[in-house]
């Protein structure tokens, strides 16, 4: 542990990856309590137009991910107000464009097919302290709003009308937790990859819930399976050369199955 | 009762409703005074709950005008005046992560200014409404894992955790046994006379509230308001809204 640490990479990587942690599950915990799972899958192929468009266009990938992934979360806020539209058909149909806007763009750069790579699946070793100042920044910001506003989302997940009717601003506030959600999103996808961000953003949550808790139990235990499956998953992907964010899953995944064994009734 | 207060809480003129082509609610024209004990009654798809959201903001109306204490809804910003109970209301998601305390918190939170954390009062107030609703010994107990009977009191504990004037319940028995259903509604009629919190409900259980209530509305797209309802739940009246042929039915206590 300790000569993992001594590499400055592995730190920035640590830092960066048990920040993301937090923030992946204390906004996954009022995601999946809004039956909004998806959200983070789509979002995180919205964030990957960004790395396309950065990487053609030289610019820091992180910027225009996290800038295309929050124009992409108030565009299905939108549509989902607006129109009669079935949300889960909404994010489906965001997620394939999405992706095909951002292969469409990669071909045509086709020589940064291997930078792409890595924001599909992460890769600690491409943190830079750039990313790191960014993944903080960012972070930060949003980790403070999702503290600030906890109990309006929490109310808004538990009932959307009741919030409402009882005076809270559920409009601006359900856009406000989709931006923070597309911040987080784009900021994961060096570490975790766009292909798996939901999972640490959904999975945590619903490991947590099978303890059958309050609240704030059940957010604190999201966080410590989060910020779990962080640490064991880049310490097993730094010795054994494992793609970090598959291996982060993985360790989350299992935290699952325990938690539904443990629970069994 | 006597009716003589001052401006309604709710004030509706010619309140029209209608979707996809259809006629839900027309030319509705009513009054809520503080104080009063409102059931609204009639057929299902009669337009009821469609009131209540209209009342609730919840809907815009295709034409008419709602007052709520004075204001009109647009500028309406004091909701947690109001205490709402939706229709279902006992039927919570089970997996749902909240303890009794956690919904009835929940009240709390549109009072809260930003940045401050639980205040005294807030902690006061959260403690009195589940006193109210007798369910203090259930604070950490998960919702999921309540009755319906109980589930509907921390709802209601909820609604009155803000202090409202105006309780507003749709259909609140649904899913609730018939033993908790009469505490019930010797609950709401204590709320009225006690804490002179005005309440308003939609129910079927016409014979159970009859005594009670101050007023009746029924609703079947129009809106007929009684102001006794014991004479108004006659027969013809029944038949009328509800559109088939209604019976007295005598309820006969066995002895043995």
């Amino acid at each position: 542990m300790i000569e993992m640490l001594s590499y400055e990479f592995m730190q920035r990587a640590f830092l960066a990856g048990m920040l993301i942690a937090i923030l992946a599950s204390v906004s996954g915990t009022f995601v999946v309590l809004k039956r909004y799972s998806m959200i983070s899958e789509t979002l995180a192929h919205s964030a990957l137009v960004g790395v396309a468009v950065a990487l053609v266009a030289g610019y820091n990938p992180l910027w225009v991910a996290v800038v295309v992934s929050i124009l992409s979360a108030w565009l299905i806020e939108y549509l989902r107000s607006a129109f009669a539209l079935y949300s889960d058909a909404i994010l489906s149909i965001l997620l394939s464009g999405s992706l095909a806007v951002a292969v469409i763009i990669v071909s045509i750069g086709g020589e940064f097919n291997n930078s792409l790579f890595a924001y599909l699946f992460g890769s600690i070793l491409s943190v830079s302290g750039e990313d790191i100042a960014t993944i903080f920044i960012f972070g930060f910001i949003a980790l403070f709003l999702l503290l600030l506003f906890s109990k309006e989302f929490y109310f808004i997940a538990y009932d959307e009308e009741v919030a409402k009717t009882s005076g809270i601003r559920v409009k601006l506030l359900n856009y406000l937790l989709v931006t923070i959600v597309a911040i987080i999103v784009a900021l994961s996808i060096r570490i975790i990859g766009t292909l798996l961000i939901g999972a640490l953003m959904v999975i945590p949550t619903i490991a947590a819930l099978q303890y059958q808790v309050g609240f704030l139990r059940t957010s604190l235990l999201s966080v410590i399976f989060a910020v779990l499956s962080v640490i064991v998953g880049m310490t097993l992907s730094f010795y054994f050369s494992l793609p970090s964010g598959a291996t982060i899953v993985l360790c989350v995944l299992s935290i699952f199955v325990l938690s539904l064994l443990i629970n069994k009734k | 009762m006597s009716i003589a207060f001052k401006s309604p809480i709710f004030d509706v003129k010619n309140l029209n409703f209608s979707a996809s082509g259809q006629d839900i609610l027309a030319h509705i024209s009513l009054e809520i005074f503080h104080g009063e004990y409102i059931a609204i009654i009639g057929p299902n798809g009669g337009g009821k709950t469609t009131l209540i959201r209209l009342l609730l903001g919840l809907e815009k109306p295709t034409t008419g005008n709602i007052k709520i204490f004075g204001k009109d809804l647009k500028h309406f910003k004091e909701w947690n005046k109001i205490g709402f109970v939706p229709q279902r209301a006992a039927q919570v998601d089970q997996n749902f992560p909240a303890t009794a305390l956690d919904i009835v918190r929940m009240g709390r939170t549109s009072k809260r200014k930003l940045f401050s954390r639980e205040s005294e009062e807030d902690i006061q107030a959260v403690d009195d409404a589940m006193a109210k609703m007798d369910i203090l010994n259930l604070k950490d107990k998960m919702v999921g894992t309540l009755s319906g009977g109980q589930r509907q009191r921390v709802m209601i504990a909820r609604a009155l955790a803000s202090n409202p004037e105006i309780l507003i319940l749709d259909e609140p028995n649904t899913g609730v046994d018939i033993v908790s259903q009469q505490n019930f509604y010797k609950l709401l009629s204590k709320l009225n006379k006690e804490e002179n919190i005005t309440i308003v409900f939609i129910t079927h259980d016409i014979g159970v509230i009859a005594d009670d209530i101050g007023r009746l509305f029924t609703i079947n797209q129009k809106a007929i308001i009684c102001n006794d309802p014991k004479a108004a739940l006659s027969c013809e009246d029944m038949s009328d809204l509800y559109g088939i042929s209604a019976h007295l039915v005598h309820n006969h206590k066995h002895e043995h």
